[in-house]
């Protein structure tokens, strides 16, 4: 009896020291979120309880790039969020889902997303490690549920490897699926457009952006408020609802009528590159979009925003100028980096 | 070799006894028995009748217990991430399993719900995973409660009736914390066992009056969410505080 308890103890020592021995020691190289010169710290820390680390962001980028996060492996994240259009969908007012269907909003660009406190045009969504399960599980974009990926990610060869090098061991569950996730979109940080250069000195205005740029800081920065051309706040610009969609934004969400038509103001970094324009996408040009704010704004909204109830007066000159700045917002270091790819 | 054995249990054995006799424990195990009208829950196949004379059935009775807090000797023992997801369907998921320092205990405390901490702080695991189909991906934040079947007396399709009962912001906190007396000894060398009652049938009344007819569906946080969750508060009772013997 005695010597058997010792044979197994022994089995058990010598098992323990060999499973030691394969495993790599868990050692992640941390990485520290990039906060621009000049910008405000994030309002929240988003990697609080999700180290940023480089085999999380390899493991992020790998799940975000990977079709089997939907039901018929068609729809990565990255179809409809495409780095050459700022991680937005290039040319279409709503994306494509399984099945034959579309989105029912504009599928917003993905940068700076660590500034960002509430996500979606409606804000539904208060943390980055959760947003992925919107369009996950949606059956008009990639139709999946959850515990399926996760069994597709657990068969695969490569995955159980790219776990345990995030998080130091194998197991794949949802949460660190998702916060691998969060470590790739949230490290997406635009801060490299001519605008940006011209910010740091390294470059200058032609007299036609500069004076678009001393145009903007007049009108618009109110809401698209520099460095990150957003404010996050949700308001009402004055679009007539749409009548197929019937899309009252923000109220939706906090089911409070003086959020009716509220949708989040986008960014305008990258704004040339990701047309069309608004929540569902219904302005192709941006000079169509900026004629909404000269003329085609519906005054008679209660909702509407109360820094547009005279819209913008603006001429022609103004406009055009003022879209040549727009252009220098556009980060092609960003939509070109290997390192989002 | 057989030196070797020794040696170890000789390590490691007086320190297991060390770290039990440091903290006089007793092994507490607390029981949800999910009923309608006191008598236990039967999914499916039993039609139940509530105060306003409408059938229903039930197909789906699921809520989360979380921050477990007991007084006991007037000292409060706070249990550290206490989260636990009772299921109807899953035997496993209807007891909880503690191990409290030995007293004479109050009464036990939790919230019926999920923290709103938990509900702003991204992706969880174990009985706070959002593959528990207990999660908003749309408007995020935890169905705190889901009790789902189906009434003759329902308008909506299939005359389903669906309570996803949720909202952790302010106007909209349907989190209730409940407190249950307990009035008991807990001791060290028997295994305390605490039965909890879960009654479906507080759903629909007291304070407010839910008729299947006009309120089948409550999937959104607000008004109607609410008075469900002041309805459903007082589901609890501790019906039996055994000491089985072992």
């Amino acid at each position: 009896m005695k010597q058997r308890i010792t044979i197994l103890l022994l089995v058990f020592i010598i098992v323990a020291a060999f499973a030691v021995d394969i495993a790599p020691p868990y050692k992640p190289t941390p990485l520290k979120l990039i906060i621009p010169k000049g910008w405000p710290q994030p309002p929240k820390n988003i990697y609080a309880g999700n180290p940023l680390t480089e085999e999380g962001f390899q493991l992020g980028k790998k799940l975000f790039y990977d079709g089997r996060l939907s039901k018929d492996g068609n729809f990565a994240c990255a179809s409809c969020h495409q780095q050459f259009a700022a991680f937005a969908s290039y040319d279409h007012d709503f994306s494509h889902g399984f099945n034959n269907t579309f989105t029912t909003r504009n599928a917003p660009p993905l940068f700076n997303l660590a500034w960002s406190p509430l996500l979606h045009w409606d804000g539904g969504i208060n943390h980055i490690e959760v947003q992925p399960l919107s369009p996950l599980t949606a059956a008009n974009e990639m139709a999946e549920n959850i515990d399926s990926v996760l069994i597709k990610l657990r068969k695969d060869t490569a995955y159980p490897k790219l776990f345990r090098a995030a998080f130091g061991t194998n197991v794949i569950n949802s949460q660190r699926m998702l916060k691998a996730l969060a470590q790739f979109t949230g490290s997406i940080v635009s801060y490299n457009s001519k605008y940006d250069k011209v910010q740091r000195g390294e470059a200058t205005f032609t007299p036609a952006e500069q004076k678009g740029y001393d145009f903007f800081k007049a009108k618009c920065s109110g809401c698209h408020t520099e460095p990150l051309f957003t404010d996050n706040s949700f308001r009402n610009n004055g679009m007539a609802i749409n009548s197929f969609l019937k899309d009252y934004g923000r109220m939706k969400i906090t089911r409070n009528k003086n959020d009716s038509l509220k949708f989040k103001v986008p960014s305008l970094r990258n704004v040339t590159l990701t047309f069309p324009y608004m929540h569902d996408g219904r302005f192709y040009s941006i000079g169509n979009a900026i004629d909404h704010y000269r003329t085609g704004i519906i005054t008679t909204q209660p909702t509407l925003d109360t820094a547009l109830k005279n819209r913008i007066a603006m001429g022609n000159t103004e406009k055009n100028n003022l879209i040549y700045f727009l252009y220098t917002l556009a980060d092609t270091t960003l939509t070109k980096s290997l390192r989002y790819h | 070799m057989v030196r070797l054995f020794y040696f170890i249990s000789a390590l490691v054995f007086p320190a297991i006894l060390f770290s039990q006799k440091k903290v006089p424990a007793a092994n507490v195990k607390i029981s949800f028995v999910n009923t309608v009208n006191h008598v236990p829950l039967v999914l499916d196949s039993v039609t139940y009748t509530n105060a306003f004379a409408e059938n229903y059935t039930v197909s789906k009775f699921k809520y989360y217990i979380s921050n477990l807090f007991l007084v006991a000797d007037k000292k409060n023992i706070a249990v550290k991430e206490s989260y636990y997801l009772v299921d109807e369907k899953d035997t496993a998921t209807k007891s909880i399993l503690l191990t409290l320092p030995v007293g004479n205990y109050e009464s036990l405390s939790f919230l019926l719900g999920v923290d709103s901490l938990k509900n702003v702080s991204g992706a969880q695991s174990g009985a706070l995973d959002p593959t528990n189909d207990m999660f908003w991906t749309w408007n995020t934040g935890y169905v705190m409660a889901k009790l789902e079947g189906n009434s003759p007396a329902s308008t909506v399709v299939n005359n389903k009736v669906e309570y996803h009962i949720g909202g952790f912001a302010s106007a909209d906190n349907v989190i209730k914390k409940i407190t249950l007396p307990l009035n008991t000894n807990i001791n060290k060398d028997t295994v305390t066992e605490i039965i909890i009652e879960a009654d479906i049938n507080t759903w629909w009344q007291i304070p407010n009056d839910i008729l299947i007819a006009a309120n089948a569906v409550c999937t959104n946080p607000g008004v109607l969410a609410k008075k469900i969750a002041a309805n459903y508060s007082k589901m609890f009772s501790v019906i039996k505080i055994s000491t089985p013997a072992n």
